[in-house]
C-alpha cells in the first residue's frame, strides 16, 4: 500500500503558511529573535516567537477563544495543509479523515501560571479555566471539533522526533482502516521561559543569539510554531517509508544505536537529500556519525537555525519542508552551519533527486527517520 | 507497509497491574472479590485548601524493589516504578513473550517532578541540582526507563488522549496485532497522582469530599487514584507457537470524539455510545451479548449522566459496575487497568463490585453490581472510557 503526502501545512516564526515559511527559508531568511527573560533569576534567552497576525484568523474562532497558543498554532498548520491540498474541509470529507497530533511539552504555558497559582495563592486560587488547556490532547481536540472529525483523534507525546512517531502511527491507520482515505499529522509547540531555564540546566539551551548546528554544540534556540502533513491514498509524493522509530538509554550509546535503526531502515539507495534536526545539541553528533557512515555524499539541509527549535512541531516541520524540496526541486541554504559536518548544504540551489530523508535525534532517548519519494 | 486484508483473533497472553488495590494481579483480584476501598487521605501535597482530600495511592513501599538499588535508579520517578513492575509481570505472566512495540497511554507523566522544580526555582532562584528534575518528568522518559529495567529495547508510542489513553493504548495494539501488522505488542497506561492535576479537578469542582459512589442517585463526584497495567496482546499464531496460555481475546474496539466541549460531555450521550457502537461493530458482536460493562463510572454528575444514557440505551438491562468506586480514577492508566479488571472478570467468572453505592438512579436500566463481587458465569466485557476533549474508548473482551 502507498501512502502519499497530499498537503503540508506551517505556520512558523518565518511565516503564516508552508508556502511562505518555505520562500523565507530559501531567500537565506532567518525568523527574527526576540528576548524572554526568566522571571525566577536574570537568565535570558532568545527565542522564535510567532507573529500574533500569523494565527489571526484561527484566534477568532469561538471555540479557539481562550485555547493555549498551541492550539491556535495547530489549527492554523492544519488548515494550511488542506488549504496546500486543495481541500476544503467538509463533512464528507471529514469523516473518512483521522488526526494524529504530535505535542512535545504542550501547553507549558497555561500549565505554569495554574501551578503558579496553586503554589503561591493557595490550591483554591486555581482557575477552572486554565486546567483543561493545560491537557496534552486539549490542540486535538479543538482541531477534531473545527473540522468536525467524531471518530479517530490521537495525541501523541514524546521528544523533539514525536511527529515522525505521529507520521508512523498515522500510516498504521490508514494501512488498518480502509474507511479512512486520509489523516492529518500536526505537530505543534509553544515556547515559554520555563522551558529555556529547563532545557538550559541540561546546557541545551544557549543564551547567544544564534546557534551553530555541526559545530560547539552549545546549545538551541526555542521556537514556537506547527506543522502539519495531510497524508492520503493518492498524490505525486509518496510516503516510502516510516518507522516507530528506536530508543537509546544513554549519551555514550546513542551514536552506535543510530547507525545501527538507520541501517535497520534498509533505505534502498542513497536518498538525494537529508533534512536533519541539527539544532546546536549532542544530537548533532550523533547524526553526523550516521550521515557520515551510511550517506557520506548526501546534501544536509537543517532548517533549524532559521526558524528554531520547536520541539513537538520540528519533526512534522522536517517533512514537510522535504515535500517542499522534492516539490520544488530547490534545497535551501543551511545558516550557521559548523564545520564538523562536510555535506551541509549552505547555499540554495536547485536540485534534480527524487528522494529525501528526514532525520531526527530527539533529545530525550528516541531517533527516528521517514523517507519521501517523488512517484 | 501492505493494506490488511486478513482479520486476526488477538489474545492477552499477559496481564501486569499495580494500583491502589495491590502491588499485583493476584492482589487486586482479591481486593475486587472483597470489595475493598483504596481510597485514602491524600499525603503527598497540601490538601488543606482543596475540597477534595483523599485519592487512591499506591504505598511507595510495594514499589521499593522495582529497580535494582543504585544512586541513578534513586533518581527516577516513582511512575517509573509503577510502569516497570506492570511490565515485569505482564511479561512474566505471558511467559516471556517478545513485544514488538510498547503503547503506553498517559496523561501527566512525571509532572510531580515538574511541580517540584519549580518549587524550588521559586524558593532559590538556582538552578543546582534540578537537571534530574527535568531530565525524568517527561511522559516518555518513566517508559524509557521501565523498558530498561526490563530488558527491553523496542520501540515505543506513547498516547495522550486524556482519561481514554490506556482504552486508545490498547485499543491501537489490539487493531495492530488484529490486522497483521504486528505479532506481538505490549500495551497499557500508567498515571502517578500529582498535585496539579488534583487540585485541577478540584478547580472545576469535579472532585468530592465525600466518598466515590459512581451511578448514586447522590453521587457528587471523583476522587483520583493512580496506577500502571499493562496486557501482552498476541496473535493466535504466535500465541500457539510459544505454546503460551489465553487469558482473554479482545474482540472488539471503538473510538469516538464528541467535538462538543473540552470538559463537559455531550449532554445526549452520543460519545459513549458512538464509541461502543464501533467497538460492538467492530467484533461482529451484538448489544444482547455483552454480559459485564466495567464503566468509565467517575461518579460526577455529567459522566455518569451522559454514560448511564448511553449504556441504559444501547445495553438495556447489562450488569455494570465502576471499580473506581474501589481506587479512584487513576487517568491515563485508568483504561488500561480497568481492561485488566476486565480479564480477571472474564477468567474468574465473576461481576467486579461498585462500591459505596445507596440509591439507583431510575432513569437507568441496568443493573448495578453494588457494593459486592458476584460470581456469574461471563462470555462478553466491555470498557468504557471517557476523556477531556471528548475522547472516548470502549474496549470488547471475550472468555477464552
Amino acid at each position: 500500500m502507498k501512502i502519499f503526502v497530499q498537503g503540508v501545512g506551517a505556520v512558523t516564526p518565518l511565516g503564516p503558511t508552508a508556502r511562505e515559511t518555505w520562500d523565507q527559508l530559501c531567500q537565506g531568511q532567518r525568523a527574527p529573535r526576540k528576548i524572554m527573560a526568566s522571571r525566577l533569576g536574570n537568565r535570558e534567552y532568545y527565542w522564535c516567537p510567532v507573529p500574533a497576525k500569523f494565527v489571526s484568523e484561527a484566534a477568532r474562532r469561538p471555540r479557539l477563544r481562550r485555547s493555549g497558543t498551541v492550539s491556535l498554532l495547530g489549527a492554523a498548520a492544519g488548515f494550511d495543509a488542506f488549504a496546500d491540498a486543495g481541500l476544503k474541509p467538509a463533512p464528507e470529507i471529514n469523516e473518512r479523515t483521522a488526526i494524529v497530533f504530535a505535542i512535545c511539552s504542550g501547553s507549558v504555558i497555561y500549565t505554569r501560571r495554574l501551578y503558579h497559582e496553586i503554589v503561591t495563592q493557595g490550591a483554591n486560587a486555581a482557575s477552572p479555566v486554565l486546567f483543561p488547556e493545560t491537557v496534552y490532547n486539549a490542540a486535538a481536540s479543538h482541531l477534531a471539533a473545527l473540522l468536525g472529525i467524531d471518530e479517530r483523534c490521537y495525541t501523541l507525546v514524546g521528544d523533539s522526533s514525536v511527529g515522525l512517531s505521529a507520521l508512523h502511527f498515522a500510516t498504521e491507520l490508514l494501512a488498518m482502516q480502509p474507511d479512512l482515505d486520509r489523516c492529518l499529522v500536526v505537530g505543534a509547540e509553544e515556547a515559554d521561559w520555563l522551558l529555556a531555564d529547563a532545557f538550559a540546566s541540561w546546557r541545551m539551551a544557549t543564551t547567544k543569539e544564534f546557534f551553530e548546528v555541526y559545530g560547539s554544540s552549545g546549545g538551541t534556540i526555542f521556537a514556537e510554531g506547527a506543522a502539519a502533513v495531510l497524508i492520503g491514498r493518492t498524490g505525486s509524493i509518496c510516503l516510502s517509508g516510516s518507522s516507530a522509530g528506536q530508543s537509546f538509554f544513554s549519551h555514550r550509546e546513542s551514536a552506535a544505536v543510530a547507525v545501527e535503526f538507520f541501517e535497520r531502515l534498509h533505505i534502498k539507495a542513497a536518498p538525494d537529500l537529508i533534512v536533519s534536526s541539527a539544532n546546536g545539541t549532542f544530537a548533532d553528533d550523533v547524526e553526523r556519525v550516521v550521515f557520515t557512515r551510511l550517506f557520506h555524499s548526501v546534501p544536509v539541509y537543517a532548517p533549524k537555525p532559521a526558524v528554531g527549535e520547536a520541539l513537538g512541531a520540528s519533526a512534522i516541520l522536517q517533512v514537510a519542508l522535504a515535500g517542499l524540496a522534492l516539490r520544488h526541486r530547490q534545497i535551501p541554504g543551511t545558516l550557521d552551519a559548523g564545520s564538523k559536518l562536510q555535506t551541509v548544504n549552505c547555499q540554495t540551489r536547485a536540485h534534480s533527486g527524487t528522494d529525501a530523508l528526514v532525520s531526527c535525534v530527539g533529545f530525550n532517548q528516541q531517533i527516528n527517520a521517514v523517507t519521501l519519494q517523488v512517484c | 507497509m501492505s493494506m490488511v486484508s486478513a482479520i486476526r483473533r488477538v489474545f492477552v497472553t499477559g496481564l501486569g497491574i499495580v494500583s491502589p488495590l495491590g502491588p499485583d494481579s493476584d492482589s487486586n483480584l482479591q481486593s475486587l472479590l472483597c470489595a475493598r476501598d483504596a481510597v485514602t487521605t491524600v499525603g503527598s501535597f497540601d490538601v488543606s485548601r482543596t475540597r477534595c482530600k483523599t485519592a487512591g495511592q499506591i504505598p511507595d513501599e510495594w514499589m521499593k524493589d522495582a529497580f535494582p538499588r543504585r544512586r541513578s535508579s534513586s533518581r527516577l520517578h516513582r511512575s517509573a516504578r509503577m510502569v516497570a513492575m506492570a511490565l515485569h509481570e505482564a511479561r512474566e505472566s505471558a511467559k516471556s513473550p517478545c513485544p514488538e512495540l510498547l503503547i503506553v497511554g498517559t496523561t501527566s507523566g512525571g509532572m510531580s517532578y515538574g511541580e517540584l522544580y519549580y518549587r524550588r526555582l521559586l524558593a532559590t532562584h538556582s538552578r543546582k541540582g534540578l537537571a534530574r528534575l527535568v531530565g525524568n518528568y517527561m511522559p516518555q522518559k518513566p517508559v524509557l526507563d521501565a523498558l530498561n529495567a526490563n530488558g527491553l529495547r523496542i520501540p515505543t508510542q506513547i498516547v495522550a488522549n486524556a482519561c481514554s489513553s490506556g482504552s486508545n493504548a490498547i485499543g491501537h495494539g489490539f487493531e495492530l496485532v488484529r490486522s497483521g501488522l504486528r505479532g506481538c505488542v505490549a500495551c497499557g497506561g500508567y498515571d502517578p497522582i500529582c498535585e496539579l492535576v488534583f487540585v485541577g479537578f478540584d478547580s472545576l469542582q469535579a472532585a468530592t469530599s465525600e466518598k466515590i459512589r459512581p451511578f448514586d442517585r447522590e453521587r457528587s463526584g471523583m476522587v483520583l487514584g493512580e496506577g500502571a497495567s499493562f496486557l501482552i496482546l498476541e496473535s493466535e499464531e504466535s500465541t500457539t507457537a510459544r505454546g503460551a496460555t489465553a487469558l482473554a481475546e479482545v474482540v472488539g474496539y471503538g473510538m469516538a470524539n464528541d467535538t462538543y466541549h473540552l470538559t463537559q460531555p455531550h449532554p445526549s450521550g452520543i460519545g459513549p455510545k458512538l464509541a461502543m457502537q464501533r467497538a460492538l461493530r467492530s467484533g461482529g458482536i451484538d448489544p444482547e451479548e455483552i454480559d459485564y460493562v466495567n464503566a468509565h463510572g467517575t461518579a460526577t454528575i455529567f459522566n455518569d449522566a451522559t454514560e448511564g444514557s448511553a449504556i441504559s440505551e444501547l445495553l438495556d438491562d447489562v450488569h455494570v459496575s465502576s471499580t473506581k468506586s474501589m481506587m479512584g480514577h487513576a487517568l491515563g492508566a485508568a483504561g488500561a487497568i480497568e481492561a485488566a479488571f476486565c480479564v480477571l472478570a472474564l477468567r474468574e467468572q465473576f461481576l467486579p463490585p461498585n462500591i459505596n453505592f445507596v440509591e439507583p438512579d431510575p432513569i437507568w436500566k441496568f443493573k448495578v453490581v453494588a457494593n459486592a463481587s458476584r460470581w456469574t458465569p461471563l462470555r462478553f466485557a466491555l470498557s468504557n472510557s471517557i476523556g477531556f476533549g471528548g475522547a472516548n474508548a470502549t474496549l470488547i473482551l471475550r472468555r477464552v
